[in-house]
Parts: C-alpha cells; sequence; structure tokens
C-alpha cells in the first residue's frame, strides 16, 4: 500500500463540510418533531375501536415498516409534486419523507409502550371513577412514558442515518457536501473517511450520552 | 386532481422491472447469509475475555452501527478501490457493504443470545470435558437458536430494505430500474407507486410471518 494519504483537501473545504452537518442536524430534528406528531395521531387511530380509523393506520404503518425508505424520498419529490400540482423542493420532499416514515415507527413506540401496561391499572383506574380519559392522562401514560424512551431513542437515531438519504435529492446535508467537495478535490478516499468519521463522533456521543439518561431513568422506576 | 394515470407504461415494461427484482434478490441472498457467518465470528471476539480480540469487534460493530449504511456503500465503491489498488464493480462493492453492515448487526445478536445463556452451564460442559467450541455447539447455541431467530428475521427485512440503496452505486436492481424507467417515459407517480407495491409485496410476507413467529415464541416462554 503506497497510497499518500492528504488529509489537507478535507480541511482546505471544511467549512463546506460543517454546512453540510448543519444540514444534517435541521432535517433530522425537524423530521423528529413531525414524526413524534404524525406518530402519536397514528397511535391514536390504531388504538381506536372504529375500524374506519384503526384499518387506515394499520395499513399506514404495515406500508412504511416495508417498503425501503429510499423509494419514500424519491416518491414524494417525483410523484407527488403531479399528484397536487405543486413542485416540492428537495428540503420539503425529504421532510415529508423522513417524518411520514418516521412517524410509523414512532406511533408503534407509542402503541409498544401504552399496550404493555397492565390492564389492571386501567381496571384499577376505572374502579376509582376516572373515565378513559382521566385514566390515560394520569395512570397510563406516566407510567409507559419511561418504557417508550429507549425505544423512542433507537428510532431517532435510524432517523438521523436515514437523513443521509436526502443526499441523493440534492439538498445540501452532510453527505451530499462531500460529494461536492469530492468533485473539487478527487480525493475520495480522504473526504469519505473523514464523513464518515463525522457522523461516527456525532452519532457515537449522542448515543453514549443517551445510554447515560437511560441508566438515569432505569434506577428513577 | 385532474391528473389521468396510464399504467400501460408499467405494464409494457413490467420485464424491465422484475429484471430488477432478480437482482435485488440476489444482494439479498448473498450478503445475508455472508453477513449471519461473520457476524457470529465477529461476536466470538466480542464475547471474548482478551482485550486484543474484544476492543476491535467492539469497534468494528460501533462503527458500522454509528454511520448510515449510505456513506458505508459510497466509502467502499469510491473510497476502498483506491487502498486497495483495484477498481471493484458496483456489484461487488454493494455485496461488500450490505454483508460487512449486516454482519455488525448479526453480532450483535449473537452476543446476545451466548451472553444470555447462565455462566453455569459453561461450568458444566467444561466438568464434562467439553472444549470451548464443544460447549458452544452442543450446550449454547441450540438453547439460544430459538430466542435468536425474531432478530433475524428483523435483521433480514432490513436488509431487504437497504438493498435499495445500491440503486445509487448504479447497481441495476428495483429501485434502479424504477428510476431509469421513470426517467426515460416521464412517469414518476406510475412506476415509483408500483415500485413501491413491488417491494411492500416481496417484504411484507416476512415481516408478517416474522411476527406470528414472535407471538408463538413468546407464548411459549
Amino acid at each position: 500500500m503506497s497510497y499518500q494519504w492528504d488529509f489537507s483537501a478535507v480541511f482546505k473545504y471544511g467549512d463546506m463540510l460543517l454546512l453540510g452537518l448543519a444540514g444534517t442536524v435541521k432535517i433530522a430534528l425537524i423530521s423528529i418533531v413531525l414524526g413524534v406528531i404524525v406518530g402519536f395521531a397514528v397511535a391514536l387511530m390504531r388504538m381506536a375501536s372504529n375500524p374506519w380509523l384503526r384499518k387506515p393506520a394499520t395499513a399506514f404503518v404495515e406500508f412504511y415498516r416495508n417498503t425501503p425508505p429510499i423509494v419514500h424520498f424519491f416518491w414524494f419529490f417525483y410523484a407527488l409534486p403531479i399528484v397536487i400540482g405543486v413542485s416540492l423542493d428537495p428540503f420539503v420532499a425529504a421532510v415529508l419523507a423522513l417524518s411520514t416514515q418516521s412517524g410509523a415507527f414512532y406511533a408503534e413506540v407509542f402503541r409498544g409502550g401504552i399496550t404493555s401496561i397492565e390492564r389492571g391499572q386501567w381496571e384499577g383506574a376505572k374502579a376509582l371513577g376516572m373515565s378513559y380519559r382521566m385514566a390515560m392522562q394520569r395512570v397510563i401514560v406516566p407510567q409507559a412514558l419511561r418504557r417508550m424512551v429507549p425505544p423512542f431513542v433507537d428510532r431517532s437515531f435510524e432517523l438521523t442515518k436515514t437523513t443521509a438519504l436526502a443526499s441523493t435529492l440534492a439538498y445540501a446535508e452532510l453527505l451530499y457536501q462531500a460529494m461536492q467537495v469530492n468533485s473539487i478535490t478527487f480525493r475520495p478516499m480522504e473526504v469519505y473517511t473523514a464523513v464518515a468519521l463525522l457522523y461516527f463522533i456525532v452519532l457515537f456521543t449522542a448515543s453514549s450520552l443517551m445510554r447515560v439518561v437511560e441508566y438515569r431513568l432505569a434506577r428513577l422506576g | 386532481m385532474d391528473y389521468t394515470w396510464d399504467f400501460e407504461v408499467v405494464v409494457r415494461n413490467f420485464p424491465v422491472l422484475l429484471r430488477g427484482v432478480v437482482v435485488t434478490l440476489e444482494l439479498w441472498a448473498i450478503a445475508f447469509p455472508l453477513g449471519m457467518v461473520l457476524g457470529f465470528v465477529i461476536s466470538l471476539g466480542r464475547v471474548s475475555g482478551k482485550p486484543w480480540l474484544n476492543t476491535p469487534a467492539i469497534a468494528y460493530v460501533e462503527v458500522f452501527r454509528n454511520t448510515p449504511v449510505l456513506v458505508q456503500l459510497i466509502w467502499f465503491y469510491y473510497a476502498f478501490p483506491i487502498i486497495l489498488g483495484h477498481q471493484l464493480g458496483p456489484f461487488a462493492a454493494a455485496i461488500l457493504g450490505l454483508t460487512l453492515n449486516t454482519s455488525a448487526y448479526c453480532a450483535e445478536i449473537f452476543r446476545g443470545g451466548i451472553q444470555s445463556i447462565a455462566t453455569s452451564q459453561w461450568e458444566g460442559a467444561r466438568a464434562l470435558g467439553m472444549t470451548y467450541s464443544m460447549a458452544m455447539r452442543r450446550v449454547v447455541l441450540p438453547q439460544v437458536g430459538k430466542r435468536m431467530l425474531p432478530a433475524f428475521t428483523n435483521r433480514a427485512i432490513e436488509l431487504a430494505k437497504v438493498t435499495s440503496l445500491a440503486s445509487i452505486l448504479t447497481v441495476h436492481e428495483l429501485m434502479y430500474q424504477g428510476r431509469l424507467l421513470s426517467s426515460t417515459y416521464y412517469r414518476p407517480l406510475e412506476i415509483l407507486t408500483v415500485v413501491a407495491l413491488i417491494y411492500f409485496i416481496l417484504i411484507y410476507p416476512g415481516s408478517y410471518l416474522s411476527a406470528r413467529l414472535e407471538r408463538k415464541l413468546a407464548l411459549r416462554d
């Protein structure tokens, strides 16, 4: 192996990569927030007794769980504009794809947390004269929330990794910026290695922090 | 919405999509078994008490789990050949990336399974004069095989979805064929919708069976 490593190209265009990193963080945070809202609505629908609410929600979840994310990205960018008659910019299409897809997964996290609470808790709340809503607010959700934290964190990391697909729609996140730097410098080895390292540092630091949080929560419970 | 759907173009080009399905299946059928075997080897390093085996195995797993798959595929296609000094074709690079990625996740599944066996079982096997590999084959693996099955089926489903990213390396699998057709005929709505449906038809039976299996195993415990 006689390859001469030269990371100066990466440092020279470091600000482009940092701009990309900011784009990745931005799209991840917005999609997590929107995904939680979608997921909460879908989870409520899935737990409803009315089949008109339950069945579409189940279909939504199953569709997103059984199709690849890249298909959603391309569908929202190239196909949806034909249906709605308005063209979408890459950022909007990517956010739509990410937040609906993660919404389907978050819905399962919420539903799993709520259904994991034993029946006795519901019965106890009812015996105390609480309505469905009150029991949910005061008894079920506070207990379920703690159980939802680990799968919720897992899903959010998956979502953050999936943001790399927005590069295929030419949204300027980290991977797309790396492709641009690579086409200027012709240094794929250094550029892609540096970008992989950047992702690793961000995700590994975040997941180590979350492990501490989860440990604390587990001790509280 | 006054758009007139035209599925004729999809019907006429269906053989093109089917050729893509074959390549998707090839990617999956090669990368999954290879990933499992490699994952098992890495998990042995991971559970080993020797730090010179343990540390590299941990690093390997963490690197693959904390970077986006798309970045890994691009790295193996554009960067890795530079160290290797030999160009890799898109299919070979995709297989390499998908296999190594899957192996990191499989290693964690094996590790979880192996560590779930009580140390007394190892001691018992030792007392009967079994070597490490005999104890592994005759005592540990037969007990954890069933327990790991749901995790492996989930991985297999994830991999089926991830194969779609090989389209970015120009591997002619289903997603690539779909994009090619939609840019040739300017019918992204019909073509991308059908591609999503084909993925759903390919993947849904797997996840349906795996959910049933999981419920069955949960009942037995």
